[in-house]
């Protein structure tokens, strides 16, 4: 193995960490017959080099430049790895939110009996952290692949860590196929590459004709689209995130599906075209997936999908974001690109950090009570109250309200697009659409998540299991209260952060003069200021409420039923009926099937009530390419007769015809 | 200092103009109606007592009225009242106090879904429904204006002179923006024909359902939270409707008080001439707002192009 | 704002959006005589035909096309007491969001064509383009006899607005001879449904009746 080194120990840092990662996951089977040690191993090994490739990409984030680092082997296959600042911003996503998950898997995973399948578990999820860090690390195209596809597969093996269950498996099906035909795609995008340049480099793809670089990104959009959850490729998202378990769910969800971003990201920068097309294209996939994913996820039953739903949301708010950024490179607005781009990737650090939470909070409750579906927990907030208080936090951030992280993404992607508004022609219908759609979006995230809050929180527990839930296990409630933590953080004092994006969003040289940063550090400094305003007002209030509420009487009772005096629990409004009015609204995209019997007679019997919100992709999907594609293989099954000999025999002919063609 | 000034009489005075809609609906009604200062009354008489809470809720019932007051105080700060200088500005202002005023509802919903009452949740679903619609209203009035002025600040759109450069630019297009704002005014502060705050049947309120278990100070608050941001929107509206700059403040403060109880008026008359709507369809009402705002923006652009 | 009839024509605008969103046949009608009155007028304020002639076919198009037919339709509807239009093929909210969607599409394509009028008023071909296609749209997304046949003259309204912004000498003929065959229509369109309606009422047969009216 060969390797040349640009730039001082860096490099060797960075993969140091990846090598602890994979001695972490090398241990944790060794030890599977000590339970708790083998955890205690695992979670120790991988978390610190977790620190230290936080520490490692940090560092190169803070000081810029880009590092590469090439293996060959056997001359034949050549590993490049590079990494710049758009690398390091990912990087530091990916350790951060890889480093809370393990520790709260910890004492997420504490069933004992299955020691064996945890530490695989451990194993297959150092395989998917490392796999990530070198995918937005990887310098050319064989090493992009590999690392994808490795990715891809432990993924996937994690997703069925519940194997015994057939829906997981379904699931994990779906994940399968959709990863693989997404991967096709960017092989074949890679693969025009190749076939203009002779070259693996990424570099070298900017000498492509016009044509071929559309059809390279188009391809490419398909394929990391459909890892990222774009709609209409998203239909294995609600699937996959609920199967896995839900650590592995919060990575999957906060970071590696921003890895499709993330080559999104790469594939515009090393394209060096600057058409509106690219923008207008991942424009309108943004608005779209933005709008029905917060649709959709509106009308879930289920917790974990209804959180699969809101990153389908958010994945559209990120890419609003960079075809703004787009559009404002073909149309020669440096301010409006960088505005778009950071916001952007301002707003892949906030999801993953909100949705991990949020990931992290749904598994407790599905942990405590055993169930994940909305409308059978409540009321607990008032026994799990780290649990609910950072999941509030976190449902605040990702309804992009003030003063948490979620806000800050979404009002640069909007400034961004105001600046879009005063263009013409599609730049402006488009930015107009976008600042409309992420105004949708953002009051019918608030609807979701006063649901969710409001439903599996608050109120009364409507179930046994409800009732008697708990919140131990502190190594579950650290990482929630440190992401909490962060989202407050961003949300107040966002400065280094977007400094940050702008700074990784600089390293694609896209082309437009640099800009000077004076106008972000003022936009950043006055919301800082305008929240500093907003608590002071809230601490006034407080004590305001502090000195009427000086000794005065305050009883408790029960809630006022509006003169009916016997409530019950079932009684409240369950999440159904609360999303139902704006579903209705919504019925052309997101029709929604009901069942109950009809009521008969003066005693009725017991009834009940079930509905169903389909996912229209999903259902179009099915129509259009599964049935005629089994439709067409049937015809085919003359070919597989099941006799050997008859393969051989194929095998033989295979072999005569690609002789000719040698 | 004239921001301050201004600011804490117009935080003042914000509880007196509801009372203007009730009386407006007493003179409908053949009724002599409440004294004009009855909401201070009542906030007083609010204030003084202490509160019963259900045995349902957590903290997020008791930080609720909080948080909703403090967004619309807040809101208020960025708001060129009369035409005056706010108490700040910043670039990008609007969208904070629009998401500001979102943070406020999302505690009004979650402190009404924590009482567990069936009543609540459904005036909660409503509240959580309609404003979107007016959200997206809000967002393409601000569309045209930053169109037409190249800013993005309560203060570049309602200082001053400023609303009249906005008539000068748009002209009468301008009239479906103020239409559609007003509508905005009436369906996010629960007036008729969206929401009837006199209604006795607690099964047909969106806003007053909501908040049917708080007490006390806490429902002072949550009530003063209500009028500041009728106080917002009707401010706003008024700079739409009378947008000179008379040269001096009082002046301006005079002839601002005198549109703000206009509107407030006009108000009055639509709760005592309109029926409400039947709740599936206020979201066409809402929607018509939109498609005002929409078409205004058209066709302007249209002229400025 | 450079023109009186702009302003005008962007209430008629926004009267189209009315007829889409609104579900009473009333409020429909009304949306329509207001179109009527404005198309008739709206040649006196782009300067043309200012003559003896041209007053008196512009003062009887307002009389019959925003007075006489929206009167008639009205005591109709009052007569076969049919006040909503309860099933729309398309609804109601999807109804204003093509209307707006309409009204963009209209100022596109306006811009493609070159027409004499657009010097003096700009939203004159906008406004007759979504009249036009409007008309069709209620005609294709309502199931009512009656609201089809708002939309069939909600069309006609437009057509005449095109005539007008062809600014073409003497149209006025042409374009009468068309309204009294409007006019016609509608008399006899009215005399046949309402016979329908007799015919179904007598023979108590419930179910066709929603061509009609249904409550």
């Amino acid at each position: 193995m060969n390797s040349t080194r640009a730039k001082g120990m860096n490099m060797d840092l960075f993969f140091l960490s990846l090598v602890l990662i994979l001695l972490g996951g090398t241990l944790a089977p060794i030890f599977n017959r000590r339970f708790t040690l083998m955890k205690l191993i695992a979670v120790i090994t991988l978390c610190a080099g977790c620190l230290l490739g936080l520490v490692d990409a940090g560092s190169k984030l803070i000081h810029g430049g880009s590092y590469r680092y090439a293996f060959a082997y056997l001359n034949a296959l050549s590993l490049e790895f590079q990494i710049d600042a758009l690398s390091a911003f990912f990087l530091t996503t990916i350790f951060f939110i890889c480093f809370c998950s393990l520790i709260y898997s910890f004492h997420y995973l504490n069933n004992a009996e299955k020691a064996f399948r945890i530490s695989v578990n451990y194993m297959l999820f150092s395989l998917l952290m490392i796999s990530m860090a070198l995918v937005v690390a990887a310098g050319n195209i064989i090493a992009f692949l590999v690392s994808w596809e490795i990715m891809s597969l432990s993924s996937f093996f994690l997703v069925i860590y519940n194997y015994a269950s057939s829906e997981n498996r379904q699931a994990g099906r779906l994940y399968f196929i959709f990863s693989h035909v997404g991967a096709m795609f960017i092989l074949s995008a890679f693969a025009i590459i190749y076939q203009h340049t002779g070259k693996f480099g990424f570099i070298d793809a900017a000498s492509l004709s016009h044509g071929a670089k559309l059809l390279v990104f188009i391809f490419s959009f398909i394929g990391f689209g459909s890892k990222a959850g774009v709609f209409p490729l998203h239909i294995w998202l609600p699937h996959a995130h609920p199967a896995a378990p839900s650590h592995i769910s919060a990575v999957m969800s906060g970071v590696m599906i921003k890895t499709g971003i993330y080559g999104i990201f790469r594939m515009y920068a090393i394209l060096e075209l600057h058409t509106p097309v690219f923008g207008s294209i991942v424009l309108s996939a943004g608005i779209v997936s933005g709008i029905l994913g917060v649709v959709y996820a509106l009308g879930q039953h289920d917790l974990k999908r209804l959180l699969a739903y809101h990153s389908v949301e958010n994945i559209g708010i990120i890419l609003m974001g960079m075809g703004i950024g787009m559009l404002g490179v073909s149309s020669g607005k440096p301010v409006m690109a960088v505005l778009g781009f950071a916001g952007s990737l301002l707003h892949v650090l906030n999801h993953s950090i909100f949705k991990s939470l949020l990931f992290m909070g749904a598994g407790m409750v599905l942990q405590k009570t055993g169930t994940s579906s909305i409308d059978v927990l409540g009321g607990l907030l008032k026994k799990m109250r780290i649990t609910g208080t950072t999941f509030l936090i976190g449902s605040l951030a990702i309804a992009g309200l003030p003063p948490f992280n979620g806000f800050i993404s979404e009002f640069i992607i909007y400034l961004g697009a105001f600046k879009g508004v005063v263009l013409t022609g599609m730049t402006f219908v488009l930015s107009l659409l976008g600042i409309v759609g992420l105004a949708v979006i953002g009051g019918l995230a608030l609807a979701c998540f006063t649901k969710v809050t409001g439903v599996v929180f608050q109120g009364e527990p409507r179930s046994r299991a409800a009732e008697n839930a708990d919140e131990k296990g502190v190594a579950m409630l650290v990482p929630m209260v440190i992401l909490a933590g962060a989202c407050v953080m961003i949300g107040v004092y966002p400065e280094p952060f977007i400094l940050m994006a702008i700074r990784g969003i600089d390293s694609l040289n896209l082309g437009y003069a640099v800009i000077p940063l004076e106008g972000f550090v003022a936009i950043t400094g006055s919301l800082t200021r305008a929240v500093t305003a907003f608590f002071a007002v809230v601490l006034g209030i407080f004590a305001l409420r502090v000195f009427l509420y000086r000794d005065k009487i305050t009883t408790r009772s029960s809630t006022w039923g509006c003169g009916f005096t016997r409530p019950t629990a079932k009684m409240q409004y369950t999440g159904s009926s609360y999303a139902a009015s704006i579903l209705s609204f919504f019925k052309p995209v997101a029709p929604l099937s009901e069942h109950h019997p009809r009521i008969k007679g003066i005693f009725p019997e017991e009834t009940h009530y079930f509905s169903h919100v389909h996912d229209i992709a999903e259902r179009y999907m099915k129509n259009l390419t599964v049935i005629p594609v089994m439709a067409l293989f049937d015809k085919l099954r003359w070919i597989q007769y099941g006799d050997i000999h008859l393969y051989i025999g194929y095998i033989l002919l295979a072999i005569i015809v690609l002789l000719f063609f040698i | 200092m004239t921001p301050i000034i201004i600011f804490i009489p117009a935080i003042l005075s914000a509880p007196f103009f509801p009372a203007i809609i009730l009386k407006v609906k007493a003179f409908f009604g053949g009724k002599k109606g409440p004294p004009l200062l009855i909401q201070y009354y009542t906030l007083a008489k609010l204030f003084k007592k202490g509160s019963v809470y259900s045995t349902s809720t957590t903290y997020i019932f008791k930080l609720g009225p909080m948080v909703s007051l403090s967004a619309a105080l807040t809101a208020l700060m960025f708001l060129p009242i009369s035409g005056a200088a706010p108490l700040f500005s910043f670039k990008g202002d609007v969208l904070f106090v629009l998401y500001l005023l979102g943070l406020g509802r999302f505690f009004t919903i979650a402190a009404a879904l924590d009482t567990a009452s069936p009543f609540e949740g459904m005036g909660a679903a409503r509240e959580a429904y309609f404003p979107i619609i007016c959200e997206a209203t809000t967002f393409m009035i601000f569309i045209l204006f930053y169109r037409l002025t190249g800013e993005l600040t309560l203060a570049s759109f309602f200082y001053g002179n400023h609303p009249l450069e906005l008539w000068r630019v748009a002209g009468a297009p301008l009239a479906f923006v103020v239409t559609a704002f007003f509508i905005v005014l009436l369906t996010e502060n629960a007036r008729v024909p969206v929401d009837d705050p006199a209604t006795h049947l607690e099964l047909t309120m969106i806003h007053e359902v909501m908040v049917l278990d708080h007490s006390g100070p806490d429902f002072g608050f949550i009530e003063m939270g209500s009028f500041c941001k009728l106080f917002f929107y009707a401010a706003i509206v008024s700079r739409l409707v009378f947008p000179f700059d008379l040269g001096h403040p009082a002046m301006n403060l005079a002839a601002f008080s005198l549109i703000m109880l206009l509107i407030y008026a006009a108000v009055g008359v639509i709760e005592s001439v309109m029926a409400r709507y039947r709740m599936d369809r206020v979201p066409k009402f809402v929607l018509t707002s939109f498609a005002l705002a929409f078409v205004a923006t058209i066709i302007t652009l249209e002229f400025v192009k | 704002m450079t023109h009186l009839v702009d302003i005008i024509l962007s209430f008629v605008l926004l009267s189209i959006i009315f007829s889409f969103g609104s579900s009473r046949l009333q409020g429909l009608i009304k949306a329509l005589a207001f179109q009527g009155v404005v198309v008739s007028i709206v040649p006196f304020f782009i300067g043309h035909d200012i003559t003896e002639g041209g007053v008196l076919f512009s003062l009887t198009t307002l009389l019959i096309r925003g007075i006489a037919i929206p009167f008639y339709i009205y005591r109709f509807i009052e007569k076969v007491a049919a006040h909503r239009e309860l099933e729309p093929i398309i609804g109601y909210n999807g109804s204003i969001f093509t209307g707006l969607l309409l009204i963009v599409a209209a100022m596109a394509v306006s811009r493609k064509f070159s027409v004499p009028s657009a010097s003096t008023s700009l939203l004159l071909l906008p406004t007759a383009i979504s009249l036009l296609v409007g008309g069709m749209f209620l005609l294709m997304a309502r199931r009512k006899a009656i609201t089809m046949i708002l939309g069939y003259i909600t069309m006609e309204n437009g057509i005449y607005l095109v005539g007008t912004t062809f600014s073409v000498r003497a149209h006025h003929i042409v374009e009468f001879g068309i309204l009294l065959d409007v006019l016609a229509g509608v008399m006899i369109m009215a005399v046949i449904l309402q016979n329908i309606k007799l015919k179904m009422q007598s023979g108590g047969e419930d179910t066709s009746l929603n061509i009609i009216s249904k409550e």
